[in-house]
């Protein structure tokens, strides 16, 4: 597939860079709004495996994942972050999502496109506790009007035991 | 520097009484204890049968803090021994899991079979001019290895009971989980593991009789359409029971009077699939563990925790007094359809796996119960552990003593299990049938 032009690549950054804005503001609804209504949001569980089974280092889709969800899952998750009583966040924690390395690609699809990132996402909880969440992400973008909506997203975290309480924020 | 004088476990776990010393979940020495006197002489779950199918399978896990491989050797018989080399300790298996004829140790060159002995050293003839005791330097096997229903359970402890008797009345629970179908159950593919500052008894506590956090901790989840437990009268009191098989084993469940009460208690997605699998799990199970007592949660001492209902099973491996690491799995009919594999496991994640919509939620209270421990003076207080004390119940038609659903005397034989063992009390008082 050919690489994009200069500008979709800036263009799809700019879209990259308000999302992470958005989950960095706890604008979850706004967030949301960016995601389309097939959305699927998938993030793999990775195992330590021996170079000659390689391919089994990351779980498939249909084996367990650390996220499998659906726009509806997601806006379920949302609303427990709403209640004030999801513990994990409440107080709410601070994220900062960096995202670079990115890669835009056009599809078979007209409207669609695939952007690889990296990223790195930091959460402060409470007084002491950091975590770190290093990773790349592979998504499926779609041209939607003058705007874009995330219509597939793969998470893949560079840890295989994850050093961190749990994950109550978004990626 | 004088070694301090051992305290009485018992004393610290005032199991009649209903109060726990907080000091159980932050002192090192205590903790170094828990190592050899509960983790390396009690069964515990290294894994599934499924996850080693064929010959020369293996996976790694843990018992306690140490590491172990799991393997199927070519003859189909199933091996556990320390992933650790006999030369200098080195891990000879750094892989989650795999297919491996041998196990080569990277610092030297040993390399063991999968049925764990040692069948090649670099310079057997010419460096050790044959007089190293290769047969001797296998690598060291677990004491005992046992199958459960397809669960595979080990100890280092050559003394402990078999694992039948390990888990006494709990196995027969835990076939309302494992037993419901011909063919049983496998784990989805795919380990959740994550990390958490919380000592490892305050998790097995919360399985093992603690439905009372529900309503407080899980509010939440339950509010916004991650219903993880049965929907009927949620309200504090409601009919069921706490059930102490003995063994420092426990679960909780609810009671119903008829089929249908228990179906209003299914989740509601598997509503159909639970109707459809009714009239089999009851020629399996007889009523009582088919419809009658639908069990929620639960602890097999020490470490193995599951939610019959949301399909889990995992382990709180211990890392310090005050870390555990969380291996966990999920569970599925192996005859159930596709689908209901797929939906069951979309439910388990959302809300228990490190994303989970209930575990992310107790997580904290287990890391804030630990870390309160270590303030001077908040170590001068107990942790209260009264709730129903005295107040037993009967039911013929199930084993065990029986609390009530809301009660606190799972969590009194988990901790009188625990001291039982740390004091060194023989297998004959501990096993599960023996002291509740």
């Amino acid at each position: 597939m050919k690489p994009a032009s200069i500008d979709l690549w800036h263009e799809v950054q700019q879209f990259l860079f308000r999302e992470a804005r958005l989950l960095d503001e706890r604008r979850f609804d706004e967030w949301l709004a960016l995601l389309a209504d097939d959305i699927f949001y998938f993030m793999p569980i990775l195992q330590n495996r021996h170079r000659h089974e390689a391919d089994r280092e990351s779980t498939r889709v249909g084996e367990l994942g650390i996220f499998d969800e659906d726009r509806t899952s997601l806006a379920n998750r949302i609303a427990r972050l709403k209640t004030g009583m999801a513990w994990a966040e409440a107080p709410p924690s601070r994220t900062r999502h960096y995202v670079s390395n990115v890669e835009v690609e056009h599809t078979e699809r007209d409207d669609e496109l695939l952007v690889r990132s990296a990223m790195l996402v930091y959460r402060s909880h409470l007084e002491h506790d950091e975590e770190w969440f290093p990773g790349r992400r592979e998504d499926v973008l779609r041209r939607v009007g003058d705007d874009w909506r995330i219509a597939r997203r793969t998470i893949t975290l560079d840890q295989t035991v994850l050093q961190a309480k749990g994950l109550s924020i978004f990626f | 520097m004088q070694a301090s004088a051992e305290p009485s476990y018992h004393a610290l776990a005032d199991t009649d009484a209903g109060w726990i010393d907080r000091r159980v979940y932050w002192d090192e020495q205590i903790y170094a204890r828990e190592l050899e006197r509960v983790f390396a002489r009690c069964w515990l779950l290294v894994g599934h049968e499924c996850q080693v199918p064929n010959a020369h399978d293996f996976f790694t896990s843990y018992m306690g803090e140490d590491p172990v491989i799991v393997t199927r050797d070519e003859h189909g018989t199933l091996h556990c021994f320390l992933n650790m080399c006999r030369h200098r300790g080195n891990r000879v298996c750094r892989a989650d899991s795999g297919n491996a004829r041998s196990f080569l140790c990277s610092f030297h060159g040993w390399s063991y079979a999968s049925d764990g002995s040692l069948d090649g050293v670099p310079g057997e003839r010419n460096i050790y001019m044959g007089k190293l005791d290769t047969k001797a330097l296998g690598l060291v096997k677990v004491a005992q290895l046992d199958t459960y229903k397809g669960l595979i359970f080990a100890t280092f402890d050559p003394e402990a009971p078999s694992l039948r008797e390990y888990l006494g009345d709990m196995a027969w629970y835990l076939d309302i989980m494992l037993d419901r179908r011909a063919g049983g159950t496998e784990f989805v593919q795919g380990t959740h593991k994550w990390m958490m500052p919380s000592n490892w008894k305050f998790p097995a506590d919360n399985f093992v009789g603690d439905t009372y956090h529900g309503l407080t901790t899980h509010i939440a989840a339950m509010k916004s359409g991650f219903m993880g437990m049965p929907q009927r009268k949620v309200a504090y009191g409601y009919e069921g029971y706490q059930v102490n098989p003995g063994g420092g084993h426990g679960l909780g469940g609810r009671w119903a009077e008829e089929p249908a009460h228990y179906l209003e208690f299914a989740l509601p997605e598997f509503v159909e699939y639970d109707r459809a699998r009714l009239p089999e799990a009851e020629a399996r199970l007889g009523a009582a563990r088919a419809w009658k007592f639908a069990p929620i949660h639960g602890t097999v001492f020490p470490n193995m925790s599951l939610l019959f209902q949301s399909g889990m099973i995992r382990v709180w491996h211990p890392r310090g007094p005050g870390r555990s690491e969380v291996w966990s799995w999920c569970v599925v009919d192996k005859a159930a359809p596709e689908a209901i594999k797929r939906e069951m496991m979309r439910h388990e994640l959302q809300r228990h796996g490190p994303s989970g919509t209930w575990d992310t939620d107790d997580v904290d209270n287990w890391v804030q119960c630990t870390t309160s421990c270590t303030g001077a003076v908040s170590r001068r207080y107990a942790n209260n552990l009264q709730m129903g004390l005295g107040n037993e119940e009967t039911n013929p038609e199930l084993r065990g003593a029986l609390g009530k659903f809301n009660s606190e005397n799972n969590q009194r034989g988990f901790y009188r299990q625990w001291a039982g063992l740390m004091s060194n009390e023989p297998w004959s008082g501990l096993a599960a049938g023996g002291a509740r």
